[in-house]
């Protein structure tokens, strides 16, 4: 098993990537995903794999500078097992090889050459180039056993320019066995980037769509909201102090009782290799007129209910309608289970009406061991669903 | 109350700003000149920023400090410039990008420009490109390709119409200006007609004897004849 180097997708992943496995990332032109593949390539040296790079596009030290520049430390060719392919091969290559067959089987040759020489095990490749050079059909050929050991693993960077059409064609289903799509939306954000696993050939898992940032040259999966919302005294802020490192809330002492929250409740933490950031509403009807711009571009939402009050669901109907016409993923937790005349799950759905698709807890939010629960829920939902 | 009407980018060439009031945002503008025909000193008069706007040049012939020197010549302020330099790396590897200065190895990477061109625009809207921001928001954004014709002897016409649709649309997006020089000599009519595909209008240049000539195609209710013109310190002058 090979890392991808980001640790919340090689979860994703089951592990990381299977040995042997062929590996396709999908790049949509301006997206800033070239680190996805670069990481693969840190932690293949790192677990001292023999790796060759094919770089059509570049000179190996404009590569090397490059890779440097995104990760902030340097690949030392004279410490790794690693070899290159790069844009001065191409060109002799092509020189020498003139048509379009030729071109392919002198890639082959110097491809088998260098595996056979240097004992690759993780072939990594930049693919676009060698698409536009060979087409389709025999630009896969370069990536089959015939031109590598058949135990190797093979990783390549395409900037996909033909959209998700060309991700769906059976050739390119047939010859890889993940496929991971980057793509960067001006919705809900602007600039917002995001990656998708559309394929593994190892589970049967559904597709799954999650943001994410480039910090500090890693690849980091983001959830940039996350609404906790309920009826008052619900323990919404208690549940957000309660998740995050660094949480704080607006409340106020006035005649509805102490430490009411009468703006938001805000918390950020990172977590299993995500960063979250979590919204925490005010639960009076007053403020309902707010609740749809504030699930507005949320990622997910977190209905906290009273456990032990029946008169309190009600409200939560009203709360979970609202939310419920945002089409996102929803977790119930049904807080003061350490209280007496706590109602069972099943009378806490039937009141609210929510099916058996949203995950009711049982928690006490003064236990962050039960909240993290609730959020493990809830990250999970939304890994899987398709926005 | 709020001001919805769209931005309107300037050309700097008053018959034209006087006919249209300035080319509306969202514009892709195809520049269609043979060589030793001014083509590029009127791609920089009207890439050149105007208060309050930025402009990015990709530049696949001459190296950033050229570019910023010769914007300089036209009096524009550097702050507001960036360059997509697709020439120094390959001889200097070691180069590194800035805010307003990045690097790709070649013009045959195009997931480099793409990349580089995100990160200025976003450095752009994130309001810290130049330190000296204007507060516009969108933030007006001229960006010009110099040039389309070298872009297309390293990658196959299909491949960069490709591009080339994505850049356009993501300039719409923007609400940018984008500006793109083609050879209009070395490629045959199918080459052009494709791309013009992608633009909402095209100024062609023409040389007869020592003369240069421009006209503008594209826009409702303005004719296409040609006018005579000289360009002096970045201002297209037109002749009699």
């Amino acid at each position: 098993m090979i890392s991808t180097g980001m640790y919340g997708i090689d979860d994703m992943l089951g592990g990381g990537i299977p040995d042997g496995s062929r590996v396709i990332y999908s790049l949509d032109p301006g997206v800033d995903g070239q680190l996805f593949m670069i990481s693969t390539l840190y932690e293949a040296l790192e677990q001292k794999k023999s790796c060759l790079v094919i770089i059509p596009h570049t000179t190996v030290e404009a590569f090397l500078h490059d890779v440097e520049q995104l990760r902030g430390h340097r690949i030392r060719p004279e410490e790794h097992a690693i070899a290159f392919l790069d844009s001065v091969d191409r060109e002799r290559i092509q020189r020498q090889a003139g048509k379009n067959g030729a071109t392919m089987t002198a890639w082959q040759d110097r491809i088998k050459k260098v595996c056979a020489e240097k004992k690759i095990e993780v072939l990594f490749g930049y693919f676009d180039i060698l698409y536009e050079d060979l087409g389709l059909e025999k630009c896969l050929s370069l990536l089959t056993p015939a031109c590598y050991p058949s135990k190797s693993t093979v990783i390549v960077e395409h900037l996909n320019l033909d959209g998700d059409a060309f991700l769906d064609l059976p050739e390119i289903r047939r010859a890889f066995d993940l496929i991971l799509a980057i793509k960067s939306s001006f919705r809900p954000l602007p600039h917002f980037n995001y990656f998708t696993i559309l394929y593994t050939s190892w589970s049967t898992q559904l597709r799954r769509s999650v943001p994410f940032l480039v910090k500090k040259g890693h690849i980091v999966p983001y959830i940039p909201k996350i609404v906790v919302t309920g009826p008052p005294h619900s323990g919404k802020s208690r549940f957000v102090l309660n998740a995050t490192a660094l949480g704080v809330s607006v409340d106020r002492f006035g005649s509805e009782g102490p430490d009411i929250t009468t703006a938001m409740d805000f918390g950020w933490l990172h977590w299993q290799d995500f960063d979250i950031t979590l919204y925490g509403t005010p639960g009076q009807p007053r403020f309902d007129a707010m609740l749809p711009g504030v699930l507005k571009n949320a990622m997910g939402a977190v209905l906290l209910v009273d456990a032990t009050d029946r008169d309190q669901l009600s409200r939560a109907k009203q709360i979970y309608k609202t939310v419920a016409k945002m089409h996102l993923p929803v977790v119930v937790a049904a807080n003061k289970k350490d209280l007496t005349g706590v109602m069972g799950e099943d009378e806490i759905r039937k009141c609210i009406g929510i099916g058996k698709d949203v995950p009711v807890f049982l928690i006490s939010a003064l236990q962050k061991n039960d909240v993290r629960d609730v959020l493990e829920s809830l990250v999970a939902s939304i890994t899987r669903f398709i926005y | 109350m709020i001001n919805q009407q769209m931005y309107s980018y300037k050309t700097g060439i008053p018959q034209i700003d006087m006919a249209t009031g300035g080319f509306e945002a969202g514009t892709n503008l195809l520049l269609l000149a043979p060589a030793l025909s001014y083509a590029e000193q009127f791609a920089y008069t009207l890439t050149r920023p105007q208060a309050g706007e930025y402009a990015i040049m990709l530049s696949t012939n001459e190296r950033a400090s050229e570019v910023t020197d010769q914007f300089k010549n036209i009096g524009a302020d550097k702050h507001f410039i960036g360059v997509i330099d697709a020439i120094t790396k390959s001889s200097t590897p070691a180069v590194s990008d800035t805010e307003r200065f990045m690097f790709v190895t070649n013009p045959t990477d195009l997931t480099g420009i793409g990349i580089k061109f995100s990160h200025m625009i976003e450095t752009i809207f994130e309001g810290t490109f130049s330190g000296q921001e204007s507060g516009l928001f969108p933030p007006p954004i001229r960006f010009c390709v110099n040039s389309v014709s070298t872009l297309l002897m390293y990658r196959k016409l299909e491949v960069l119409y490709q591009f080339l649709h994505v850049m356009t649309a993501k300039l719409k997006k923007v609400e940018g200006f984008g500006i793109y020089v083609l050879n209009s000599e070395a490629f045959d009519e199918r080459t052009i007609s494709l791309l013009k595909q992608l633009m909402t209008i095209v100024i062609e240049i023409k040389v007869e004897r020592t003369d240069n000539y421009f006209r503008v195609m594209g826009i409702p209710g303005v004719n296409a004849d040609w006018h005579k013109f000289t360009i002096t310190n970045g201002q297209v002058i037109l002749g009699l």
